[in-house]
């Protein structure tokens, strides 16, 4: 099965190729950025939204480079579902080491959910307690930014977003991820 | 063996790199190298070729396939294609071997390692922009001449 192929490529990757950071930088990090956006943006919870997918947009554009260079992808995959078990088992694998569930399909293979069992970014997180944080600020939002950056390099247009995040409650983090379409190749311009 | 050529083309089609080797010494009755210029005329002409030549590879073997190179009397050019469209072209004396796996290696260990991952290297490299650092021409000029 393409599934279990795709784990044994991502585990052989973080084992083998991949420069480890400390867990916890890495959330105080993240942590710090969000806190000063928030900051920054006067507590705007959907700018605040805005620019976090905006930033991880950025770093898709070019993660996608190191992707496909760690995993030696030498050709596109041949489907949607197919990229989202590489999305979870070798991207999330190799950058983040979790592997996201693949799930909620719809039926036209367009459309699938990344459930997020554990999630480093979000370790140690308690939302402001303003009463609109709850509600409005999506914490790990750059995650988005960055399926969507990535994927647009490898010409496959896609919306992102979070539905349910356990910082606001909810049971699961839940983020949908909708094909919108194939971008074709560019064309070379036309000699006059 | 001897190599001519290199030129990268982004997504966008544009020639964002060309550099060319000539080589050290021409062995005697060796045939000289092929005029290729570094010209952008000829870059358009090579891309227009590859490019063409790639569709039709896909036309004809399905969309899994590749175009790998062509040979003529003079010359061999090799074609690598990464995910993202970026489009690796090297020419080639034509005794050399596959050199598939060369471009390969240039676009993980020199591209992405020091353009790429140059912070200050543009996303997008209009005109060749963030592409000409030190590292990244140098490491290429070591590997190629490594090889010849």
């Amino acid at each position: 099965m393409a599934a279990s192929k795709a784990s044994r490529i991502g585990e052989e990757i973080w084992k083998t190729r991949i420069d480890k950071v400390n867990a916890e930088l890495v959330t105080l990090t993240y942590g710090t950025i969000v806190a000063q956006l928030c900051k920054d943006f006067e507590d705007d919870y959907p700018e605040v939204n805005r620019q976090l997918d905006k930033m991880g947009y950025n770093i898709g554009l070019r993660l996608i480079e190191d992707y496909l260079a760690k995993s030696n992808t030498m050709k596109r995959c041949s489907n949607f579902r197919e990229t989202a078990d590489m999305i979870s088992r070798v991207g999330f694998k190799i950058f983040l080491n979790i592997t996201p569930q693949v799930t909620n399909w719809t039926t036209d293979n367009n459309s699938f959910s990344l459930v997020f069992d554990e999630n480093p970014f979000a370790d140690f997180v308690e939302l402001p307690d303003d009463g609109r944080a709850q509600n409005e600020l999506w914490y790990s939002n750059i995650l988005c930014g960055v399926l969507r950056g990535a994927l647009e390099m490898v010409q496959m247009q896609v919306e992102a977003h979070f539905i349910s995040d356990v910082l606001r409650g909810n049971d699961t983090t839940e983020m949908r991820v909708t094909l919108i379409r194939y971008i074709d190749d560019e064309l070379p311009p036309e000699d006059d | 063996m001897a190599v001519y050529t290199f030129y990268i083309f982004d997504r966008h089609t544009e020639c964002v790199y060309v550099k060319s080797w000539t080589p050290p010494t021409q062995a005697a009755g060796a045939s000289p190298a092929p005029a290729i210029s570094a010209g952008s005329d000829d870059a358009k002409l090579v891309f227009g070729t590859v490019f063409s030549l790639r569709n039709m590879a896909r036309k004809l073997g399905g969309d899994d396939d590749a175009f790998i190179s062509y040979r003529t009397g003079q010359y061999k050019l090799h074609f690598y294609e990464t995910p993202a469209n970026l489009r690796f072209v090297m020419i080639t004396d034509t005794a050399s071997a596959s050199m598939r796996n060369v471009l390969h290696q240039i676009y993980i260990n020199l591209w992405v390692e020091y353009v790429v991952k140059n912070p200050l290297a543009p996303v997008e490299h209009k005109g060749g922009a963030g592409i000409k650092n030190e590292l990244f021409e140098r490491g290429l000029d070591q590997f190629i001449r490594g090889m010849m």
